[in-house]
């Protein structure tokens, strides 16, 4: 079992007739935080999605925790997406999403009041999401993805509707996953952020 | 001319072309076809219903009078619901919050409702008409009351909604009349199959003056609730107006991309936001009470614990739900027996019953974020979710059995086939929960009945398909009704686990829709 947790490797992806990202390669070690920068258009969610498994690469490598990457239940086990749009069940509040998470998984990062604590969410404990602001939505997924158990985060622009404030100590939670072993790889346009987490960065170049 | 119609004249002057002569000639040609096409079958139909209507059968007659009221209950729960006055988006986006006069405003959404309300005002006409041909010989008399009541009702009805949108006492009010329909169609059902068949003879029976009564009331009725509603037109609050706006731009937006899905889940928000919830946290059996080797069964069963926690918090959609159960026995006692009518409204009720309870399976298909980030095997939480569907349309199929027994309409322990076909019942329902938009790209089909868009056929068939083959003996076995003896009992055992069995290990559960 080797140390990198991600492998691409000379990835092309071509979507309706038009190239996305073109002989693309990264390695991400375990405890590696990685930014993805680069204009809109120019395949940063494209390539966490291929990383996800949910875009199947038109040629090249794709290697994740030593596999290729599956939808599937032992998959997502191991690695968290936190997508563009958050999803919710209807008629379950904040603390029980985040209930939900815990009950699932059986053990947790942190208990759920703290994870309310962590991400600002206490007063909105008994709303349902759809009641929520499209920040607080954004902190309740990130709140669900760091609660569990993972070894791998895949986060496109975690920061959308943050304000800067949560996005410092949003930094310091990844910086955190990260020391205990984890690997974060985010899509992201905020160079302070990224630089606030410690990132890597990388950027995409248009592939056209 | 006032300051609305210079604002939408000016409007029509940059948007679409005047109309022009082809234009009205186009309108007035398809108005004359349409009537011409339906004039056949509604004049069939009244035949019918006047040919075998010289004696009016008491429990028949309950049975109609309960349909009929159900019917103008739920006119009326709809109208509630979607508003009833809405206006298109670019109007409560630029002329409601405006100087502009509200009554005027809202002067083409008045015609449309009076519109509608006069459609369903003849709709309820002729179900009178139906329901009351043959009383006491007075043939001209049923049909005045009949087209008179069933008018007043709908106009006044979606007068009274108008009103309850502008005031809350009247939107109490409202729904304390719908409850009331309710109430008497239940007890109008009750009457007729026994219990009150001589008051039932008695109206069947009325003197015409309680006839001509009961017309001249209720037309009186209907005329006080427009101009009431014509005066709270003007005091309607933006705020109101702005919500039902939204939700019927949400109708307008499913309408386009022909997805009834998305009606739903916009009623749903809807109602979880208007509400305030005490957060409960999950059963220790499904969390951290579960010893590790059965984390395998507890990851999926505390995945589902979802469905069960939203039916409960909805105690009185499932109450009524339940209370629906005594439908197939009013459409048995009011079309006389099973009838294949009886029978599909047996079917569609208890597959019904277990679509509500699939919420979570059907988020999981449009949305499946969350289901990635709880990582839990899929098939196993497709089987988890499949017990509440099955438990739920198991109970509403047994009652509405018992119902159709007590009726007379059934012989025997019909409700044991009830917890038998619940299995496949779930299995229908999720599949129904889990199918993708309606494919527009699929062929159109010409058939001697006309085209039939096999996009939509195969939409509304997905889920269908399973229901009707797993529950085959039972359906089978109402047709027929042959006495309920062991082997039929263990057929649709067999049939039922077997559908399930099969659903739960070829569903699909891997990348869907991205």
């Amino acid at each position: 079992m080797t140390d990198s947790i991600v492998v691409v490797r000379d990835v092309n992806v071509v979507l309706g007739g038009r190239t996305v990202l073109r002989d693309f390669g990264l390695t991400v070690a375990r405890g590696d935080v990685v930014a993805v920068l680069g204009l809109n258009g120019v395949g940063k969610s494209t390539l966490l999605r291929c990383i996800a498994g949910l875009q199947p690469q038109t040629s090249g490598v794709v290697g994740v925790l030593d596999r290729p990457p599956s939808d599937d239940s032992g998959f997502w086990r191991d690695v968290v997406l936190v997508g563009d749009e958050p999803a919710w069940y209807p008629g379950l509040t904040v603390l029980e999403h985040l209930e939900l998470m815990h009950a699932v998984h059986g053990s947790s990062r942190f208990e759920v009041e703290a994870a309310l604590d962590l991400f600002d969410l206490e007063e909105r404990r008994d709303m349902v999401p759809a009641n929520l602001s499209t920040g607080q939505r954004q902190r309740l997924s990130l709140a669900m993805a760091l609660l569990r158990p993972s070894r791998l985060l895949l986060l496109d622009e975690p920061e959308r509707g943050l304000d800067s404030a949560f996005r410092t100590r949003l930094a310091a939670i990844l910086t955190e996953y990260a020391a205990a072993g984890g690997t974060v790889v985010m899509a992201t346009h905020d160079l302070a952020f990224a630089r606030a987490a410690v990132a890597r960065q990388v950027t995409l170049e248009a592939a056209a | 001319m006032n300051d609305v119609r210079v604002v939408r004249a000016f409007i029509r002057a940059r948007g679409r072309a005047p109309v022009s002569w082809s234009d009205r000639y186009v309108s007035v040609f398809t108005l004359t076809v349409v009537a011409l096409v339906l004039a056949d079958p509604l004049t069939s139909a009244l035949a019918a219903v006047t040919a075998g209507a010289s004696q009016v059968d008491p429990s028949r007659l309950g049975a109609g009078i309960a349909v009929v009221t159900l019917g103008y209950a739920g006119f009326l729960s709809l109208a509630r619901m979607f508003g009833p006055v809405v206006l298109p988006a670019a109007d409560a986006a630029w002329l409601l919050l405006s100087p502009l006069p509200r009554r005027s405003v809202l002067r083409r959404t008045s015609a449309i409702l009076l519109a509608v309300s006069l459609a369903a005002g003849a709709a309820l006409s002729l179900a009178l008409f139906a329901v009351l041909a043959g009383s006491a010989g007075h043939g001209t008399l049923v049909v005045v009351t009949a087209v008179v009541v069933g008018l007043s009702a709908a106009v006044g009805g979606m007068g009274a909604a108008v009103i309850a949108q502008s005031s809350p006492a009247w939107d109490s009010w409202l729904r304390g009349a719908v409850g009331c329909l309710v109430v008497a169609a239940v007890l109008a059902a009750v009457a007729g199959s026994g219990p009150g068949r001589h008051a039932l003879a008695a109206v069947a029976d009325a003197p015409r003056s309680l006839g001509a009564a009961v017309v001249s009331s209720s037309a009186a009725t209907a005329l006080v609730l427009v101009r009431q509603a014509w005066r709270a037109l003007g005091r309607i609050r933006a705020s109101s107006l702005l919500a039902t706006s939204t939700r019927a731009g949400h109708i307008a937006a499913a309408a386009v991309v022909m997805d009834p899905g998305a009606l739903t889940w916009a009623a749903e928000e809807n109602h979880w936001r208007a509400r305030t919830l005490r957060s409960r946290p999950w059963p220790a059996l499904l969390s951290r009470g579960a010893p590790r080797p059965l984390r395998a069964v507890s990851a999926p069963l505390a995945t589902a614990w979802h469905d069960w926690r939203r039916l409960v918090r909805r105690p009185r959609r499932s109450a009524a739900l339940l209370g629906t159960a005594a439908l197939p026995a009013l459409a048995a006692q009011a079309l006389g027996g099973t009838s294949p009518v009886a029978v599909a409204v047996l079917a569609t009720g208890a597959l019904a019953a277990a679509v509500v309870c699939t919420a979570g399976a059907r988020r999981d298909a449009e949305n499946p974020g969350l289901a990635r980030l709880l990582g839990v095997n899929a098939r196993a939480v497709l089987a988890a979710r499949a017990l509440l569907p099955a438990l739920m349309s198991a109970a509403w199929l047994s009652l509405a059995l018992v119902g159709l027994v007590v009726t007379g309409a059934l012989t025997g322990s019909w409700w044991l086939l009830g917890p038998l076909a619940a299995p496949a019942l779930a299995a229908g329902a999720l599949r129904m929960a889990r199918r993708r938009p309606i494919d527009h790209s699929l062929p159109v089909i010409d058939t001697p009945a006309g085209p039939v868009p096999t996009g939509w056929i195969v939409w509304a068939m997905t889920g269908v398909d399973l229901t009707v083959l797993g529950c085959a003996p039972l359906l089978v076995a109402l047709m027929v009704r042959p006495p309920v003896t062991g082997a039929l009992l263990v057929a649709q055992s067999v049939f039922g686990v077997a559908i399930l069995a099969a659903f739960l290990l070829g569903a699909r559960t891997g990348v869907r829709r991205g």
